[in-house]
């Protein structure tokens, strides 16, 4: 009788061992697989485990043997096991071959593989970068298909480039931060030194457009070169104000500079000349937005030293109706241009009788010539031209060219305009006329550029700068462009993201069909098809239902 | 040899009976429909003619369509009587089940195979993208294949075929509900997760993209192991009852 | 050929098969006797290694049928009670798959000779699923031999067909016992006693009589019925009537009448009637029952019970 209690309280030691041990085992399992790895959570549940079955074993053998060797519960467990090892088995293939990222891009375009230009790029990726998507858990699939292109560029920097997606709903916080407006935006950024933060100052919202290896590559390449180059503004002889937010002002491209990654800084020419000072070494272009005067030889001078080092320049020369105009035809700086580049300014104010504008001052481009970058995305056929306000021709000297230089032309006027050479009616009166023999016949260069093979120096020439402010440099479209192109080719950010334009046509295959065709197809796929399978398959029934 | 044997009996059995025929008519058509309608609209220029277009449209069809192919494996042998004697013969249950899921299989594939007319279409009028197409093919015979192993399986739980095409179209619908997963579930990583564990989520975004991935066929490869290895288990358990 | 020991099933708490034992020879027609739900079919199917048993071991040509589960199959031929078929096959592809599954690398003269045997050449191109019931019969035979197996066995293979092909069939079975061993079940004791050499009784999973049908037979024999029918008497007196002529064993009440069991094989009618008449009543009916097996068999069973 004393024995009892005891007896009782042994087996049901050896159940409450019994039952732990099992599910203790199975979490586990479950939690091995689960995370991949022997976590200190799964090696202390999997010794509960069997120290629960073991338990069971020693306190109640015979129920304990009687389990384990019956055969239901043998056979049941066999499977159980196994079905688990199994899943465990290809679970750890399932995500070895996701980490080596094992993928094949069938795809024509190569949509899922990187261009070389970007592989290139991404060989100059020396500090850590974050893409950071914001999904929602609806655009899941947009993400997916995001993913598997953003993981090439973590796979191609080694892990360098780092992805992170963050769902805006989750987290409002992290998402206004971040400057989130709509769902499905990535944004680029570089890591703070501990690598754990986003460098917000470094922060730029990838475009989302039909280019996807062109968007992302081209944030990357501003990032890279964030910093680096450094863009002067010229301010010492009466030119546009990069800081004026009006419509005569530059703050537009400006910022769109600064966006770009680039560093702005102000020139004072006149000083550096009046000092014997220099441009400073780190200035990737100069650009001259409308200077008022022309340059004295002591300001040409700090000018070439710049040039023979390799230096750019944007010049942009309007019509001006003074004496002393920046690039006039008898100007210092004019001659030194057309004698060491073979490019000039022309006294002649472009007079476009085909033009689009409100007045035929109004000049449009009618002709790109896309040999050079910076024609490259202009295309008047498309839409997308440029507008000069009153432009001044320019000329370049290709037939015989100065020593080392290359050059040409970007935009031309079209054939039914002419150059006005008599400024000063013009400006007092608005009146022009073409005048024979001494007007100048159309069509008339309006930018062109100039490059010295050996000092890699750039200069390009426009005959306008009405198309930079902010009144015009959006609108139309292609103003904004010729700056940006110009500049980017000014200072070779285009060579550094330089794309093959076929790499990226995400143009899918057009059809070439007639009625008549269409007609055909329809027969054979909608009747035919299906017809013959159910007159084969009656035919083979009705055979064997003869038999 | 014995899958061999039981793999020959399968597809015969497909090819004379009017069932499969009827079948085969019904998927042709579908694909036929929307492909014209694809077409024609490609035509006018409204859309371009997605490559993975017939494979996504299986992608979907399968769901109804895997079942019937496969409700009759198992459960007709079990209600037949046929299952004893296939269980009394010197075969291995392994045999059994792999030859009943390769013969459904071998069908599917010369079902899909027949859907080739619309890109041999489409490259006699245009320049369709082929290795993308090719992608997505792949995909969606892997993707067949696990859906037909899943098939394979209800059919061996139950031996009346109207249950077990009626469980597996619910577990099929269940497992390509993947892309939509993210508007029933609000957390993301738990959306993504479990997107990972569904058949769309293996081919939507990759296979039908034209993305050939190596841990995609070794979701629907494994899909198909287990799967088998479970059904087979379960035919073999008819032993140990 | 067929060796079983102390074979046991069981389900729950229900014994289906109770430590059976008995061995079959080659070259012999082994009947399994039993009302339904006896265990027979229980039997062949752990015998085949359809369902494992419980308890117990048994061996078909040498071979363990849990240890050598597949050596033991490869040598049984096995025609369950149902007929499993493939309705949408021809016949010769029908038999043509079984031989393959059970080894057969080129089957076409196996299949030939099943066929011939059963007499279904000439139907060698039908579907199955147009056959008459007593030919698919036959086909199921033909798939349990095509392999020429040790041991055939078949199970209630005469149920559910017309007379004349009850006969076909219990002669194929004979036949069949001249080469290969057979186990064979059945409900009925008369089928039993033409095709088998070798009679066991089971009920209850249990052996409950063995041996030759004619030997069984004539361990019943003795017990001759007759049916008597008195008129004029009270139920008493006629008892005491009955009891009191020599060669009655037992009277017992039936209906109307009495039935007499009469020691050996003796006519008692004669005595019957006369000392019925002595007595001054009236002689309504009398009638001689000779046991058949069918008596024995349900007597047996009964006892058991």
């Amino acid at each position: 009788m004393n024995n009892r209690p005891i007896v009782i309280t042994r087996s049901r030691v050896a159940q409450f061992g019994s039952i732990v041990g099992g599910a203790a085992l199975l979490i586990g399992i479950i939690g091995f697989i689960w995370q991949g790895s022997l976590t200190s959570f799964v090696i202390v549940t999997l010794a509960v485990g069997v120290a629960g079955l073991g338990l069971w074993a020693v306190l109640n053998p015979q129920e304990f043997t009687g389990f384990i060797t019956g055969r239901q519960v043998r056979y049941g467990t066999v499977t159980l096991f196994s079905t688990l090892l199994l899943i465990g088995i290809v679970a750890l293939v399932y995500t070895q071959l996701q980490r080596s990222t094992v993928t094949l891009d069938m795809t024509q375009n190569q949509r899922f593989s990187l261009s070389t230009e970007t592989l290139g790029v991404l060989r100059r990726v020396t500090r850590d970068i974050q893409i950071t998507g914001f999904y929602t858990s609806r655009n899941l699939t947009t993400r997916e298909l995001d993913d598997q292109f953003f993981r090439l560029y973590e796979d191609a920097t080694d892990g360098r480039i780092r992805r992170v997606y963050i769902d805006p709903e989750e987290n409002p916080a992290q998402a206004s931060r971040f400057g989130v407006q709509q769902d499905a935006q990535v944004y680029i950024s570089y890591l703070n030194t501990d690598g754990t933060e986003v460098d917000f100052n470094t922060l730029a919202r990838v475009p989302r457009s039909g280019a996807q290896e062109r968007d992302m590559t081209d944030a990357i390449s501003r990032l890279l070169i964030a910093g680096t180059v450094k863009i002067y503004f010229e301010q010492s002889l009466g030119e546009r104000d990069p800081l004026d937010t009006t419509s005569e002002g530059l703050s537009g491209i400006h910022n769109g500079v600064q966006e770009s990654g680039l560093v702005t800084a102000a020139l004072n020419l006149a000083g550096l000349a009046a000092s014997g000072g220099d441009i400073p070494a780190d200035a990737a272009t100069v650009i001259f937005a409308r200077p008022l005067r022309g340059l004295s030889e002591a300001e040409i001078g700090v000018i070439d030293r710049y040039l023979q080092r390799g230096g750019a320049l944007l010049l942009m020369a309007d019509v001006l109706y003074t004496d002393d105009a920046f690039l006039g035809e008898s100007d210092l700086f004019n001659q030194y241009l057309w004698e060491r580049y073979g490019i000039r300014a022309l006294d002649a104010v472009v007079v476009d009788t085909a033009s689009s504008g409100t007045t035929a001052l109004d000049v449009v481009s009618a002709a790109v010539y896309t040999d050079n970058d910076i024609g490259a995305r202009l295309a008047p056929d498309e839409g997308i031209s440029t507008l000069f306000r009153v432009a001044r021709a320019v000329d370049v000297n290709i037939d015989s060219a100065p020593p080392n230089i290359a050059n040409g032309r970007v935009i031309m006027s079209s054939p039914l305009s002419f150059g006005e050479t008599n400024l000063a009616t013009l400006g007092a009166t608005n009146q022009f006329t073409f005048d024979e023999g001494q007007d100048l016949p159309g069509p008339l260069t309006t930018v062109v550029w100039s490059f010295h093979q050996q000092t890699q120096a750039k200069i390009v020439l426009v005959g306008d700068s009405d198309f930079a402010t902010n009144g015009l440099a959006l609108s139309p479209q292609g103003n904004g462009i010729l700056f940006t192109d110009s500049v980017a080719w000014l200072t070779n950010l285009s060579e550094r993201i330089q794309f093959s334009p076929q790499a990226f046509s995400a143009n899918l295959p057009l059809i070439f069909v007639s009625q008549q065709q269409l007609d055909l197809i329809t027969f054979v796929t909608i009747i035919l098809l299906p017809g013959a399978t159910i007159v084969s398959g009656l035919a083979i029934w009705a055979r064997r239902m003869r038999q | 040899m014995n899958t061999l044997t039981i793999f020959r009996r399968e597809v015969e059995q497909y090819f004379t009976t009017p069932f499969a025929w009827l079948i085969a008519a019904a998927v042709l058509l579908l694909t036929g429909l929307l492909f014209n309608q694809n077409l024609s609209q490609a035509a006018r220029g409204a859309t371009i003619v997605d490559p993975a277009f017939i494979p996504s449209v299986f992608s979907f069809a399968l769901v109804f369509f895997a079942p019937l192919l496969t409700m009759r494996l198992l459960a007709e042998e079990r209600r037949e009587g046929t299952m004893e004697l296939l269980l009394t013969s010197p075969v291995d249950e392994g045999s059994i089940v792999l030859g009943k899921f390769l013969g459904a299989w071998f069908y599917f594939t010369l079902l899909l195979a027949l859907t080739l007319v619309y890109q041999i279409i489409l490259l006699s009028i245009s320049q369709p993208d082929i290795g993308h197409s090719l992608c997505a093919y792949i995909g969606i015979w892997l993707y067949g294949g696990a859906t037909l192993a899943v098939g394979t399986l209800f059919s061996a739980l139950t031996e009346n075929q109207i249950v077990s095409a009626f469980l597996s179209m619910i577990a099929l619908m269940l497992l390509w509900l993947g892309d939509s997963v993210g508007q029933v579930i609000a957390n993301l990583e738990v959306a993504r997760f479990v997107r990972t564990l569904t058949l769309q989520g293996h081919y939507s975004t990759s296979f039908a993209a034209g993305l050939f991935r190596g841990e995609d066929v070794a979701f629907y490869a494994g899909i198909i192991v287990v799967l088998l290895f479970l059904t087979m288990r379960l035919v073999a358990s008819n032993r140990w009852r | 050929m067929i060796e079983v020991k102390g074979l046991t099933k069981r389900y729950g708490d229900r014994l289906a098969v109770d430590h059976l034992s008995f061995t079959a020879k080659p070259g012999e027609v082994l009947g399994l006797l039993g009302p339904n739900g006896a265990g027979k079919t229980t039997t062949m199917r752990m015998l085949t290694g359809y369902l494992p048993p419980t308890e117990g071991s048994a061996s078909i040509a040498g071979y363990d049928i849990l240890e050598d589960s597949m050596e033991a199959r490869r040598r049984v031929g096995y025609l369950p009670e149902r007929v499993p078929l493939y309705p949408d096959m021809t016949v010769r592809g029908y038999v043509t798959f079984w031989a393959r599954l059970r080894g057969i690398r080129s089957p076409r003269k196996h299949v030939n000779a099943a066929l011939e045997r059963v007499h279904l050449m000439d139907r060698q191109n039908q579907l199955v699923r147009n056959l008459s019931k007593g030919l698919r019969q036959r086909l199921g035979l033909a798939q349990a031999l095509v392999h020429n197996p040790a041991v055939i066995i078949l199970d209630e293979p005469t149920i559910g067909i017309d007379p004349q092909q009850v006969i076909e069939v219990r002669e194929s079975v004979r036949a069949l016992g001249k080469e290969h061993t057979v186990l064979f079940s059945t409900h009925i004791l008369s089928e039993a006693e033409h095709v088998c050499d070798r009679v066991l009784i089971i009920n209850k999973g249990r052996v409950i009589a063995q041996g030759k049908p004619a030997d069984l037979r004539r361990q019943m024999e003795p017990k001759t019925q007759l049916y008597v029918v008195v008129g004029g008497a009270s139920g008493k007196a006629a008892r005491q009537l009955l009891s009191a002529i020599p060669g009655v064993l037992a009277v017992e009440r039936d209906g109307d009448g009495y039935s007499l069991t009469v020691e050996g094989d003796r006519d008692l009618r004669g005595e019957v009637s006369s000392h019925v008449m002595q007595a001054g009543y009236t002689l309504l009916e009398i009638r001689q029952a000779t046991t058949s097996l069918e008596d024995i068999f349900l007597e047996i069973v009964g006892k058991s019970r």
